[in-house]
């Protein structure tokens, strides 16, 4: 076991809307939850970015984060077309400014297509500034059926292969059918392992992709911290495989965008 | 460094913990069609357990829940290839009669293999109460054996009702609640503490639903909670470091981890 740092992509803050069963966190209660099990860097989203809106979600997290340099925000895309967004590089500068360095969309709950006629204009922009666009599998899909959901981010894919794209929240029943095709088609693609199970899942996704192509996730507070981290830390992998997926890869992507 | 109890300590550094010989009394093996594994086999489980430190893993094979002409050998063929560190349970498909009546009949000469039985209602859409479960409970109820059941909070095939049900007709099993009764959290530990045979298995609560842990340890029931982890489905690693993460004791974590199902598997020879 080598592993000393953990960066943190996939956690949240904030008070559901039909509350939990654990006691919700802000930023402060976050970061002393992340010295308890030793994770030094976080990227966090606020819930009610998705069960209120994302408008008034992103500017409730860029307050919550504004003093704590050990979080990065990632903030929700909407269209364009409705004027609730302006236009993509201001408000990508905007993010920036707020310590923003991914971005999220719930497609499904927020009631959009994720495809170039909609998003094409905001999505070009993270393109080139390379902002990596989150996509959860389980949170803010709106009903939508799996096999369905995958389809859209091929689709997705396809339109935009340069995009960089963190899947994240994934099934606990291992989806590697459906993700590996995309990994091996397009590079900057992306795993989050916070729901990433199954067991052997690390050395063999390691054995065939590398280890550049995984990132670790707790997906806190709806899981706990050790659940990912004491499997990354025992994976029978290399030591600098795992300093790749617990931190490394998370810096190199953030180094990359660009205000 | 997850946190900073000795346990903690000892898994973080090593992967596993001497003073802590894990027991998963919820696991499988084989392929499955729903889901690519990377190491299903008895060998691949093996080779988790030693790294997580799983002492025993009580499991049965899909091929024995959804292939009914293989039914239960690889079972046999498993545990005898590992004495010390494999047990099964009996997989019950209730719309095979024969097959049930033939399991239940070779049960006694294996008892060096199986614990139990396992029932698996939800995938094989008969109510655990129904009448094609009643020969195997009663030879599990006559025999004082247990019987892991697969429990969803809203099902209509093993759900609380039924557990209920199950949990008072046959008062003699070590009724194992798969899954706790998964989303009805109240429910099972109603369950519980009506039922002193029944126990409240792990597996699938301790990925994306954090608090379940702490929320039936606060309701006095660390004594009959089980370790689980659906292998070859989910790395040992993730639920035992969940265990280490959560808002319990030590003392809590042991019992959970081990000792309960230590307690449990004292009715069979050479097990704790």
């Amino acid at each position: 076991m080598s592993i000393t740092q953990f960066f943190d992509c996939n956690t949240w803050i904030g008070m559901p809307a039909n509350g939990a069963l654990f006691k919700p966190d802000n930023a402060e209660s976050l970061l002393a939850a992340m010295d308890r099990a030793g994770i030094s860097r976080a990227v966090v989203w606020h819930i009610s970015q998705l069960d209120a809106d994302p408008i008034t979600g992103d500017a409730l997290l860029a307050k919550a984060i504004a003093s704590h340099a050990r979080l990065f925000g990632s903030w929700t895309i909407l269209p364009t077309q409705t004027g609730e967004t302006d236009d993509p590089d201001e408000w990508m500068n905007r993010a920036y400014d707020a310590r923003v360095r991914v971005l999220r969309a719930f497609p499904g709950v927020n009631r959009y297509l994720l495809r170039a006629e909609v998003v094409g204009d905001i999505l070009s922009v993270a393109v080139r500034r390379r902002f990596p666009l989150m996509l959860s599998m389980t949170r803010g899909a709106g009903g939508a059926l799996i096999p369905k959901q995958w389809e859209d981010v091929y689709d997705l894919l396809a339109e935009f292969p340069d995009l960089t794209v963190i899947l994240g929240d994934l099934r606990i029943w291992p989806e590697d059918r459906y993700f590996r095709p995309l990994i091996e088609k397009y590079p900057r693609t992306f795993v989050e392992t916070g729901s990433y199970l199954a067991d052997g899942g690390i050395e063999s996704f390691v054995e065939r992709y590398g280890a550049s192509r995984m990132l670790f996730g707790s997906g806190y507070p709806d899981c706990y911290h050790g659940s990912s981290m004491l499997n990354l830390a025992h994976a029978e992998i290399s030591g600098a495989d795992k300093a790749a997926i617990g931190s490394g890869n998370m810096e190199r992507l953030l180094s990359e965008v660009r205000r | 460094m997850i946190n900073d109890t000795s346990l903690a300590r000892a898994f973080w550094e090593k992967g596993r913990a001497d003073d802590c010989p894990v027991y998963d009394m919820h696991g499988h093996m084989g392929p499955f069609s729903g889901i690519w594994f990377p190491r299903p086999s008895s060998e691949g489980m093996i080779q988790a357990m030693d790294r997580a430190g799983v002492r025993l893993l009580c499991f049965t094979p899909h091929d024995a829940l959804f292939a009914p002409e293989v039914g239960n050998a690889t079972s046999i063929e498993a545990v005898r290839k590992f004495p010390d560190r494999l047990r099964a349970y009996v997989a019950i498909n209730p719309h095979y009669p024969e097959f049930v009546a033939r399991d239940i009949a070779m049960f006694e000469k294996h008892t060096d293999v199986f614990v139990g039985v396992k029932l698996l209602s939800d995938y094989h859409t008969v109510p655990m109460t129904a009448a094609a479960y009643e020969p195997a409970l009663k030879f599990a109820d006559e025999r004082k054996l247990l019987v892991l059941a697969h429990t969803w909070g809203a099902s209509l095939f093993n759900g609380t009702d039924a557990c209920r049900t199950v949990a008072r007709r046959y008062p003699n099993i070590a009724f194992l609640l798969g899954h706790s009764l998964h989303g009805a959290w109240d429910d099972a530990i109603a369950v519980a503490r009506e039922f002193p045979n029944v126990y409240l298995e792990l597996c699938a609560l301790l990925d994306n639903n954090r608090g379940v842990l702490e929320k039936f340890v606060e309701a006095g029931l660390s004594e009959r909670m089980l370790f689980g982890t659906d292998l070859p489905w989910f790395a040992p690693h993730c639920g035992i470091g969940a265990i280490l993460s959560a808002d319990v004791t030590d003392e809590d974590r042991h019992r959970i981890l081990h000792r309960n199902a230590q307690k449990l598997l004292s009715r069979f020879a050479g097990l704790t």
